[in-house]
């Protein structure tokens, strides 16, 4: 079994908003970056996994488990760490710590303390006195400290300062260090996603627009400019989405795995010229428009 | 806890330095093994060792020992690591004969867009070279 996370044709129908039917594959040892603008519905399918909410179709295997009918074991493998920060019941860090321990075979003491060093928590600390950012780290640290074989996060990362950033990914690229466990991480901070996950997904409109290996998928894409002699108003097409023009000058994306560059050249392009972008240049030129592939 | 395994082979790397992540690995490393400060059977991290040191993903790692490897800079034995060839030095220095050569011709032709002839490119590679001493 080389994939952590299975999800086919998963599909959850509201009133305003259809996800799916969604294919996912997160191969297993691997920080997957998930990706989309706001309400695209990656916290839909997230929830989705964890049994927050039932889908109208489809099914989603984490470790081989099914997430309805493996529920607990799927469960007792799985940690997830979302928006919910709220353990003020608990009152201090160490009785938060004690409780949830309690619930998982695999907690691991010393794996325990050296978050709390890292992230610089104690036990004896209030948690309603604790920053947002420390609020953050304890619910990660919870979630480490089972040493989960996969890890779910939903936006671990907003509100964190550049320091704390550094400390959770740290800890994250130590999780997944022996290359059994397995991190899917849904975040806006594309800089770090980049430069962080192996694997990306980027969806919207609840549906996937690209998966793969992320140097392979920031790699294919390019900005191309070129200049129109003969008049031609050039129009979306598959690879290609033109993102603005100035009179005969023209700024496009271009997908290397179609055939657009033949194309603008049959079409009379001049002077074209290929740039390398970032996973923030394509986030943005694929989130402005519908069609891609 | 979390620095103190941090080793400093190599780095730090950035994406502000210009290129591709993984190719500062490449050539950090090159320059590593060309001025023999790896030697010759010298082991090397574990890809997933050198990501959590260089804050990368695996992959990026991964892609530049492998480009390492196609060069006979670097070996990996199955089950016990990746390793500095016995010619890796010479690779090394092989590789970065290549990308000097490839600057110039860039520099050259930067130096043709501008208006230089010939004759004046060589006076001109002299300047640089005098500059250096």
């Amino acid at each position: 079994m080389n994939n952590a996370i299975e999800i086919r044709g998963l599909v959850k129908r509201y009133p305003r908003f259809q996800l799916g039917p969604l294919d996912l594959t997160v191969p297993r040892g691997a920080i997957y970056g998930l990706i989309g603008p706001n309400g695209a519905g990656k916290t839909t399918a997230i929830d989705m996994v964890f049994g927050m909410g039932r889908n109208d179709a489809g099914q989603i295997h984490v470790l081989g488990l099914d997430h309805r009918a493996d529920e607990i074991a799927l469960k007792q493998h799985a940690a997830y760490v979302g928006s919910d920060l709220n353990f003020q019941v608990w009152g201090k860090v160490g009785r938060a710590i004690r409780f949830v321990r309690g619930f998982y075979r695999g907690w691991d003491d010393a794996c325990c303390a050296a978050l709390m060093q890292a992230f610089h928590l104690s036990d004896s600390d209030r948690i309603a006195t604790l920053s947002f950012g420390a609020r953050t780290k304890l619910s990660l640290l919870l979630a480490l400290a089972r040493r989960p074989e996969v890890l779910i996060l939903d936006e671990p990362t907003t509100g964190l300062d550049a320091v704390s950033k550094q400390q959770v990914f740290t800890e994250l690229l130590k999780a997944v260090e022996d290359g059994e466990r397995t991190v899917l991480i849904s975040s806006h901070g594309l800089s770090d996603i980049e430069r962080f996950a192996d694997h990306v997904g980027m969806i919207k409109n609840g549906k996937l627009l690209l998966e793969g290996r992320m140097d392979e998928v920031v790699d294919r894409f390019r900005f191309v400019e070129f200049f129109s002699t003969n008049g031609t108003e050039f129009q979306n097409r598959a690879g290609l989405i033109i993102l603005r023009r100035t009179e005969n000058r023209w700024h496009a994306l271009l997908d290397q795995k179609s055939d657009a560059q033949n194309w603008l050249q049959t079409q009379g392009a001049q002077q074209i010229s290929l740039t390398r972008l970032t996973l923030e240049d394509l986030f943005v030129a694929l989130a402005r428009e519908e069609e891609v592939a | 806890m979390t620095n103190d395994r941090k080793s400093c082979l190599i780095g730090p790397i950035s994406p502000a330095a210009g290129g591709a992540l993984y190719r500062q690995i490449v050539d950090r490393l090159k320059r590593e093994v060309s001025e023999g400060r790896l030697p010759p059977g010298a082991a090397l991290p574990s890809f997933r060792q050198l990501a959590e040191d260089l804050l990368v993903s695996v992959i990026t790692v991964k892609r530049a020992y492998e480009e390492l490897e196609r060069d006979g800079i670097i070996f990996r034995r199955q089950g016990l690591g990746t390793f500095v060839a016995e010619q890796g030095h010479n690779r090394s220095r092989e590789a970065k004969l290549a990308t000097a050569k490839h600057l110039l011709r860039e520099g050259f032709r930067e130096a043709a867009e501008a208006g230089l002839k010939s004759g004046d490119l060589a006076e001109l590679a002299r300047e640089v070279l005098k500059e250096k001493k």
